[in-house]
């Protein structure tokens, strides 16, 4: 690496260029979903996993794979089934034949890539779904005796059908907060339904390049890392996670303390991708609702009177205004 | 350099956030100290509420001190100040870049300039007004206008406590008058006495503490002056008895001439305040007409002339004998004469309204003089021929130009209705339980006069 490629690696305002240049070109070949791309944009700055809950047929595979490209990144998708054994997800052990004699060689799985697209995580069954813990919190594999250290950068996208509950294993709490982010994926407008269509079926469509590489984001999440927070927002954000342990009817269980972590995080990485190098209010109560959406255990009240998480996530919003 | 130059930028906002808060503080508070205030005022049209303007006054003076306070108090900070500016679309860079000031790196440097550049370009997007919200500002004024307005506008009830505080304060200063003269009256007590004195003197006190509470329950200029002529009975009662307990005991020299002395000393004061009690009534309540008769009686008269001096009228002075004895003198009024010689002669001007004069016969020598005037007009006024006769009577009553001189051995008499024994009676009996109801008697006579009159029945 050159001297200016490193220097340029440093710079802050170099590398917001490069990320927005990124969410551009994520733009090309997903129509719509715009706050998706966003989310997930911030998830790959700060090195989040994600959790994409949607209809099938919502390009959620069409969105890991362009991002991989954008980011010149190596993918790998695995449809859980369940069927699917933790040995098909992290590889195993194989005996091999070599010139002195019969030995184990470890067979990486399909995790050992940079972008992992989990498809249907809840189909799988609950041991194959741990098989995924180690790798999304720890960036390790360990099979046997020996521990696999995953490529840099690693992300897991996961998939969830919201509607399908027959044969499926919902994911337990422990593993739901190791997701960054819960991004629903909503049906597109008319609009962007008549792009999706002209996009795919058509001869519009643009191939997409990469614009920035697995050194760059890693360069890019040093420095979103290191956005300052002025103590008006992080008492706003702290506040925001501590009003979800508030008596409320609709709350069963508030957001862990790892949804701290990753609401600063995650807001950091809004500020930094509309070019800025600090905190708002604003980009605190955008980054709220993929957070804490899935950290939340809505009550019985909630599920009976048909309110949502996120409806849970505006009221708290709403109560807790910015102190100015 | 442009560092001090942003921190300046948020300073100069921050003085005008305490300033904007200060004036929202005071039109707030002036809002409320006129909304109080004009409770007082309204009070003041239902109720004697003397001190409404005071109160006023003060809810305002207390309003604008609790705004001073609070904005003291709540005075806004360097970062609330930034947090403020940020609220104008900066989206918190300000206050980031203020926070981090003085950290090190690339990353904060470059944030404050970012910040430094937008507050640059877009300071005036920074529109901090002054004052409060017009609609609060017009409340407030009018509220305070309403009050003013208030406290200007006229009322009986206004009239009523101005009257009453009047009365209050006069209350009070007789009050501690009663008190100055009920602790010589105590230290008088100390003194080596026989029953009969200390009970003279105890009755004395008894007398004035039940003064003091008429003072203390007195809510009207009537009851006030009713008070004032119970009072002033009272000190020229007190008067006399003292001086004569003061003679009693000189005479009798069974104590220090000092008591004796201090005796005379408290009974001379006591006549001066009675005197002043009856200059107070004048002022207090102008009624001095109708009591004309009675005001005017003269010193001397009392003194001279008997016990019953004291009601007649014009300003005599005399020198009457201590135990000048007359039953009746004095009730005359006008310029008088009394000269109590060893007869005990009154005599009274042609100009007076003396019902019966000058017979008191005086044990000892001692001459009394009146002099006073009185514009009531009488349609008859009769001395024993005795007095008529001796040539101490002035004036010439024969051939008068205004009036017609009779002469009968046993008085005149005229042709008129007849009233019954019961209907005078009746009318006596109505007039005195109206002046024991008006306070018109001294405290502890009004079961004397039901009696009285009791015992007709």
């Amino acid at each position: 690496m050159s001297e200016s490629d490193r220097s340029r690696l440093q710079d802050p305002s170099y590398l917001a260029q490069r990320a927005a240049d990124c969410e551009r070109e994520i733009r090309k070949g997903i129509v719509g979903q715009e706050e998706v791309i966003r989310q997930v944009m911030q998830a790959m700055l700060t090195g989040g996993n994600v959790l994409l809950e949607g209809m099938p047929g919502l390009g959620k595979t069409r969105l890991v794979s362009t991002i991989s490209k954008v980011f010149d990144l190596s993918f790998k998708r695995i449809q859980f089934t369940p069927d699917l054994m933790p040995s098909d997800v992290t590889g195993t052990n194989i005996i091999v034949k070599n010139e002195q004699g019969n030995s184990f060689s470890f067979e990486r799985g399909p995790i050992f890539a940079h972008l992992i697209l989990a498809d249907e995580i809840n189909r799988a069954t609950p041991k194959t779904q741990s098989a995924l813990l180690e790798a999304m919190q720890e960036h390790t594999v360990t099979v046997g005796n020996e521990s696999h250290t995953l490529a840099e950068p690693f992300l897991v996208l996961a998939t969830q059908n919201p509607i399908e509950n027959e044969g499926t294993y919902p994911l337990p709490e422990a593993q739901l907060d190791r997701f960054m982010f819960k991004i629903l994926v909503r049906f597109p407008s008319k609009e962007e339904l008549k792009g999706i269509v002209a996009l795919t079926e058509g001869s519009q469509a643009q191939p997409v390049e990469k614009q920035m590489d697995g050194e760059e984001l890693l360069a890019a999440r040093a420095v979103v890392n290191q956005i300052p927070v002025a103590d008006a927002v992080m008492d706003y954000l702290l506040e925001i996670v501590m009003e979800t342990h508030a008596p409320n009817p609709h709350i069963r269980e508030g957001a862990s303390p790892r949804a701290a972590q990753a609401l600063i995080r995650a807001a950091r990485a809004q500020a930094f991708l509309e070019g800025r190098l600090n905190v708002s209010f604003q980009d605190v109560e955008e980054a709220a609702y993929p957070v804490l959406r899935h950290r939340i255990l809505p009550s019985f009240d909630a599920i009976s009177q048909g309110v949502s998480e996120d409806d849970i996530i505006r009221e708290i919003l709403a109560v807790r205004k910015p102190q100015v | 350099m442009e560092q001090k130059e942003f921190v300046n930028i948020i300073r100069a906002y921050r003085h005008r956030l305490n300033l904007a808060g200060f004036l929202k503080k005071l039109v707030f508070s002036l809002g409320v100290g006129a909304g109080a205030g004009i409770l007082f005022q309204a009070a003041a049209f239902f109720t004697p509420f003397y001190g409404a303007n005071v109160y006023t006054a003060v809810s305002m003076l207390l309003a604008i001190a609790a705004a001073a306070a609070a904005a003291l108090v709540r005075r806004v900070t360097m970062e609330q100040a930034a947090l403020t500016m940020d609220s104008f679309g900066f989206q918190e860079r300000i206050i980031t870049a203020y926070e981090h000031r003085e950290d090190d790196g690339a990353l904060f440097a470059l944030q404050r300039k970012d910040a430094m550049d937008r507050l640059k370009e877009h300071r005036n997007r920074i529109r901090i007004p002054l004052w409060p919200d017009r609609k609060k500002t017009i409340l407030s004024a009018l509220l305070l206008a309403a009050a003013v307005g208030l406290a200007i506008v006229p009322s009986p009830m206004k009239e009523r406590a101005k009257e009453l505080h009047q009365v209050q304060k006069e209350a009070v200063a007789k009050e501690e008058e009663i008190e100055e003269v009920l602790e010589e009256l105590e230290e008088l007590e100390q003194q080596t006495l026989t029953p009969e004195q200390l009970a003279s003197l105890q009755e004395m006190t008894e007398g004035l503490q039940s003064s003091l509470a008429e003072y203390g329950q007195a809510v009207s200029a009537d009851e006030l002056q009713a008070a004032n002529d119970k009072l002033r009975y009272k000190y020229d009662a007190m008067s006399g008895q003292i001086a004569d307990l003061a003679q009693s005991l000189q005479n009798g020299a069974s104590v220090s001439p000092i008591t004796a002395e201090s005796m005379q000393a408290m009974a001379d004061k006591l006549q001066e305040m009675s005197g002043k009690s009856a200059d107070g009534d004048k002022v207090a309540s102008g009624q001095e007409g109708s009591q004309g008769d009675g005001q005017e009686s003269g010193q001397g008269g009392s003194q001279g002339d008997g016990q019953e001096g004291s009601q007649g009228s014009g300003q005599g002075d005399g020198q009457g004998g201590s135990q000048g004895d007359g039953q009746e003198g004095g009730q005359g009024s006008g310029q008088g004469d009394g000269q109590g010689g060893s007869q005990g002669d009154g005599q009274s001007g042609s100009q007076g309204d003396g019902q019966g004069g000058g017979q008191g016969d005086g044990q000892s020598g001692g001459a009394g003089r009146g002099t006073g005037t009185a514009n009531n007009s009488h349609d008859y006024v009769s001395i024993p021929n005795a007095v008529a006769d001796s040539g101490n009577l002035t004036g010439n009553a024969v051939n008068h130009d205004n009036s017609d001189y009779f002469r009968a051995p046993n008085g005149l008499s005229w042709e008129g209705t007849h009233i019954s024994y019961e209907a005078v009676i009746g009318s006596y009996e109505q007039n005195a339980y109206e002046g024991i109801a008006t306070g018109r008697y001294p405290s502890g006579m009004e079961s004397v006069i039901k009696d009285y009159f009791a015992s007709f029945n």
